[in-house]
């Protein structure tokens, strides 16, 4: 089997969130869309630690926007999902479809994130 | 942005900063601030808008600080994640290696000085452990004691070595209740047939089981009982070496018979290695009962165990008890008159002589690498100026100053350490060779070897110069200022004025080191030169010395004389041979001492009850030796056994025991028993350096061996030779085979070799301190070039600016020098303060020098004034030497 990178939980809700914001989001706003979306409080440490790491593996890009003086003249970063990160979001999905196939649970079925 | 416009938590800003080792990290910090302005202060107000804010930093920590602790996999984003995770100190190792690598040249130079200080320390300590600290393997060492005497009377200081009577053994053993497994012996030479071959061995005679005191068991077999040493049993025990050498460590050697002295004795046990004392390969029952012999012939030597419940206070407070009382009970031996006995632990009565020098050393060698390391700690201050925007550039990164100085003195280390396993290197081969020079040193106990309690000291050593190196150049790098380091572009070549102040700073420590080091030197050089500028009193050049000693149990009084007159006899046939004689003992060398008396004279000028060295010689001694017969007449062949009993005393002799009249013609005696013989002094010698090169010339008495050969078995051959001393030895081994082929000739080696060991210990002494001193000036000078060449660099503008200004060479010149020399001056006016401080440490030391000699001092400051300015001078050479064009365009 050949060597793949596989994305980790939250690099996987982090690179979906970057995906929804279409080229626009930036750290703050990836932590929003995650929050609101999952009902789960996210810092914002954990969301540039893994933008930084998910850059590294070439799945997103960034670019700076400009600086505000809202953000007290530092500039903002802007990040989007690059065709290898549309890739591994595929790959995962395609990955957890497999294993869910045939999958009967009794009761109430698994939040699957 | 106007005022009033709240603002987050400046504490939780600066946390998160520190905390993020992003490259991002700067938006993460501007996306709350957006945040917190834009709408938690509309929403919350400023004060639940802070909180949020805090508890958004404090929640950020775990993820941000778990990236940071694998940084480096931010550096380096596409390697495997195990390969990335390396510890901080695996960081600092790395950049300590990649710091090495990129400096070879300077790092080669630390590790060759460093490694050299090393182990010379080594080296040192080694001598000093094996030889004073750890001579003996015997356990429980502090608990092993002999007793020494001292007779006020006799003017005779603390002794240790053949100077207690038997009687005085008994009451020691009998009285002392602090004392267990007292026991006693003499010392002397045996005749051992080894099969074909018969060897000399140096043997001890002994009353008691020496095992049991030593506390060891013996390595074969068994050591002797109490009831055999007494009885004189024919049983023998042999040393580990001997048994080595000679019987190819043959373990059933034990219960065989072997041939001592033409007798077959038993070997009965193998001591354990190095348990030989003063070097007796065989110890043999003594054979006769202690109180055969009369109380005042000194010859034996005891060792005991402290009894438990006892502590050497104890044992010396009840041996002064017995000492006072023993004056009382013989108040007809008045050299008891103030006599003390003092015990003292094995080890120290041994070595009480060279531990000063030992300790002497140990502090000079502590101070070369001082100075090493100040030298090194110099050039490493130098190479900063690179290091500086490095750590500036860490600094803005967010490493702490606690890590850089981590950083920088786990470097040190590491070269510490490198030169340490190569400094140990070294050092393995400088014991060898120090073994081999102090197996020339006569009667040193103890072995010099890397044993682990070196290693560990030069582990300790290698630690403590890592850390004393790096310290001053880690606080220096790491204080850094951010700003203005990187602002500086970095081309200045010094690094600023704090730098060249501690450079000075370390300079005029070097001063001061190498200050008392050369003082050090000097005086042992001027002190050992002295001791052989000296006249002997006697011709050594070109005479040999061999010693005999006939077996008592074949020679007596008239066969010792017939031998040995045959021997010269034939000797002096030998082609090449000049002259020859036989003596005892021979200058530098005594052993044989006695108390004299003559008529009227109860007492020395000094108060002193009369001692003499006794010397049996025959007519061809004086001769041999070249000792000049300054009156009257030498022996002659009509002195022998039988006519009256003649005398020839030396002019010291002389002067105590016929102060006021002519000695030739006079009478005295050997002894103060009434049977003791009288002499009439024929002749009056001059004096001869006979007690050692660095005593005064003691009384000497000369009495003909051929008048009293049964008075002594063991003599000395000398032979004045007009061809090369050793190449005889042969022609004389082959003489005394001719005469009788069982008897071995030893001890064979020139009298000036004899001279040369007598003063071995203050020779090496004096060798490695020059070379200690030596080092320490070439090191300051280094130190004082360096920290000129770059305050020459660091104001090489200034300077282009004065010569710009008019200033001439000579003037720029001199301003460099004398900025350089001040420090230098300072060091070595603290050095010379020292050097006298510590100049009662070396007098005891010194041979007719004072620790603060005079003339030692001023040429040390004469010396290391050239030295200094010279050093200076060149680096100065080259300031004024300075285009002031080129050097205003420097930045």
């Amino acid at each position: 089997m050949p060597k793949r990178k596989f994305l980790g939980e939250f690099e996987n809700l982090v690179l979906l969130a970057v995906a929804r914001m279409s080229g626009r989001g930036y750290g703050m706003a990836i932590r929003r869309e995650i929050e609101e979306r999952t009902e789960r409080e996210v810092s914002i440490g954990a969301i540039y630690v893994t933008l930084e790491r998910l850059e590294g593996k070439g799945y997103i890009i960034s670019h700076t926007g400009d600086p505000t003086p809202e953000r007290g003249g530092r500039v903002r970063r802007h990040f989007a999902v690059t065709p290898a990160g549309t890739e591994a979001l595929h790959r995962s999905r395609e990955m957890l479809d497999r294993m869910w196939d045939g999958v009967e649970l009794d009761g109430a079925g698994q939040e699957v994130a | 942005m106007g005022a009033g416009v709240p603002h987050p938590p400046r504490l939780s800003r600066a946390v998160l900063r520190q905390a993020a080792r992003l490259t991002y990290a700067e938006a993460l910090i501007g996306d709350l601030e957006e945040e917190f302005l834009t709408h938690r202060v509309p929403e919350l107000g400023v004060f639940r808008a802070r909180l949020w804010y805090r508890r958004q930093a404090l929640r950020s920590l775990p993820p941000l600080l778990g990236h940071a602790v694998f940084d480096a996999r931010a550096r380096r984003p596409h390697r495997g994640k195990r390969e990335n995770r390396m510890s901080s100190f695996m960081q600092d190792v790395r950049f300590g290696l990649r710091g090495m690598r990129r400096n070879a040249g300077l790092a080669a130079v630390i590790i060759i000085t460093l490694a050299l200080g090393i182990s010379a320390n080594t080296i040192i300590y080694s001598v000093v452990d094996g030889l004073i600290l750890h001579p003996f393997p015997f356990p429980d060492g502090d608990r092993l004691v002999t007793v020494g005497t001292e007779y006020p009377r006799l003017g005779r200081g603390l002794n240790f070595v053949e100077h207690m009577s038997p009687a005085e053994y008994v009451d020691i053993r009998e009285s002392a209740e602090s004392l267990e497994h007292v026991v006693a012996w003499d010392m002397g030479n045996r005749q051992v047939s080894l099969g074909e071959l018969s060897d000399n061995l140096f043997a001890g005679f002994w009353w008691g089981d020496a095992f049991e005191t030593l506390g060891m068991t013996p390595f074969l077999g068994r050591g002797m009982t109490e009831e055999e040493t007494v009885a004189g049993d024919p049983v023998a025990v042999l040393s580990y070496r001997v048994w080595q050498s000679r019987f190819g460590a043959d373990p059933d050697i034990v219960g065989t018979s072997i041939g001592i002295n033409g007798n077959p004795y038993t070997v009965v046990g193998i001591m354990r290695p190095r348990a030989e004392l003063y070097g007796m390969d065989l110890w043999m029952p003594m054979g006769v009962s202690p109180d055969v012999f009369p109380r005042g012939r000194r010859q034996f030597q005891v060792l005991a165990r402290i009894r438990d419940g006892y502590d050497m206070a104890g044992v010396n407070t009840e041996l002064e008890v017995l000492a006072r009382r023993t004056e009382l009970e013989y108040a007809d031996v008045d050299e008891y008159e103030g006599w003390r006995m003092r015990a003292a632990t094995w080890t120290d009565a041994n070595v009480r002589q060279i531990r000063p020098a030992g300790y002497i050393l140990l502090g000079a060698v502590t101070f070369v690498l001082l100075l090493v390391c100040s030298n090194v700690a110099s050039l490493l201050l130098a190479r900063s100026t690179a290091r500086r925007r490095e750590m500036a550039v860490r600094t803005a990164m967010g490493a702490s100053r606690r890590r850089l100085v981590r950083l920088v003195l786990t470097e040190s280390l590491g070269l510490a350490l490198v030169s340490g396993v190569l400094g140990v290197g070294l050092a393995y081969l400088g014991t060898s060779a120090v073994a081999n020079i102090l197996a020339g040193v006569p009667f040193l106990p103890g072995a010099v070897e890397l044993n682990p309690r070196v290693l560990a000291f030069a582990a300790g050593v290698s630690l403590s110069a890592g850390i004393l190196f790096g310290i001053l150049p880690a606080l220096q790098d790491s204080a850094a200022s951010v700003g203005a380091t990187l602002k500086s572009e970095g081309t200045s070549a010094t690094g600023g004025p704090g730098r060249l102040r501690l450079q000075r700073g370390l300079v005029a420590v070097e001063a001061a080191l190498a200050f008392v080091l050369l003082v050090g030197g000097g005086l042992f050089i001027n002190s050992f030169a002295r001791l052989t500028r000296l006249d002997p009193g006697f011709s050594p050049e070109g005479v040999m010395s061999m010693r005999l000693t006939l077996p008592s149990e074949e020679y007596d009084g008239p066969a010792i004389g017939a031998f040995f007159q045959t021997l010269e006899e034939r000797v002096l046939a030998i082609p090449g041979v000049e002259a020859v004689g036989r003596g005892a003992q021979f200058p530098p060398i005594a052993f044989a001492f006695r108390r004299v008396a003559t008529e009227g004279l109860e007492t020395t000028e000094e108060g002193q009850l009369p001692t003499a060295m006794t010397t049996l010689a025959s007519p061809g001694y004086f001769d041999a030796l070249g000792i000049p017969v300054e009156r009257g007449r030498a022996f002659s062949a009509a002195d022998v056994e039988g006519s009256p009993l003649v005398a020839v005393i030396n002019e010291a002799a002389e002067a105590m025991m016929f102060p006021d009249g002519e000695a030739i013609g006079s009478r005295f005696r050997v002894g103060t028993g009434a049977d003791d013989p009288w002499f009439e002094v024929v002749g009056v010698a001059g004096n001869t350096l006979n007690n050692g090169l660095d005593q005064p010339t003691f009384p000497e008495v000369f009495a003909s061996h051929r008048q009293v050969p049964a008075w002594s078995n063991q003599m000395f051959l000398l032979i004045r030779t007009s061809v090369e001393p050793h190449s005889i030895v042969a022609a004389v081994r082959s003489v005394v085979r001719s005469i009788d082929p069982d008897q071995p000739v030893y001890r064979i080696r020139t009298v000036d070799e004899a001279l040369a060991a007598g003063v071995a210990p203050r020779r090496i002494a004096a060798n490695v301190l020059t070379v200690f001193a030596a080092v320490a000036l070439v090191l300051a000078a280094v130190g004082i070039f360096a920290v000129v060449s770059l305050a020459v660099g660091a104001r090489t503008r200034e300077i282009g600016l004065r010569v710009a200004l008019g200033a001439g060479g000579r003037q720029v010149r001199s301003l460099m020098i004398r900025q350089a020399l001040v420090p230098v001056a300072v060091g070595a006016a603290i050095g010379f303060g020292s050097a006298l401080a510590l100049s009662g440490v070396l007098t005891g030391l010194l041979f007719e020098v004072s620790g603060a000699d005079p003339l030692t001092l001023t040429a040390v400051t004469v010396l290391f004034g050239l030295v200094a300015f010279l050093a200076s001078y060149v680096p100065a050479l080259k300031a004024s030497r300075l285009d002031p064009v080129e050097a205003l365009r420097v930045e």
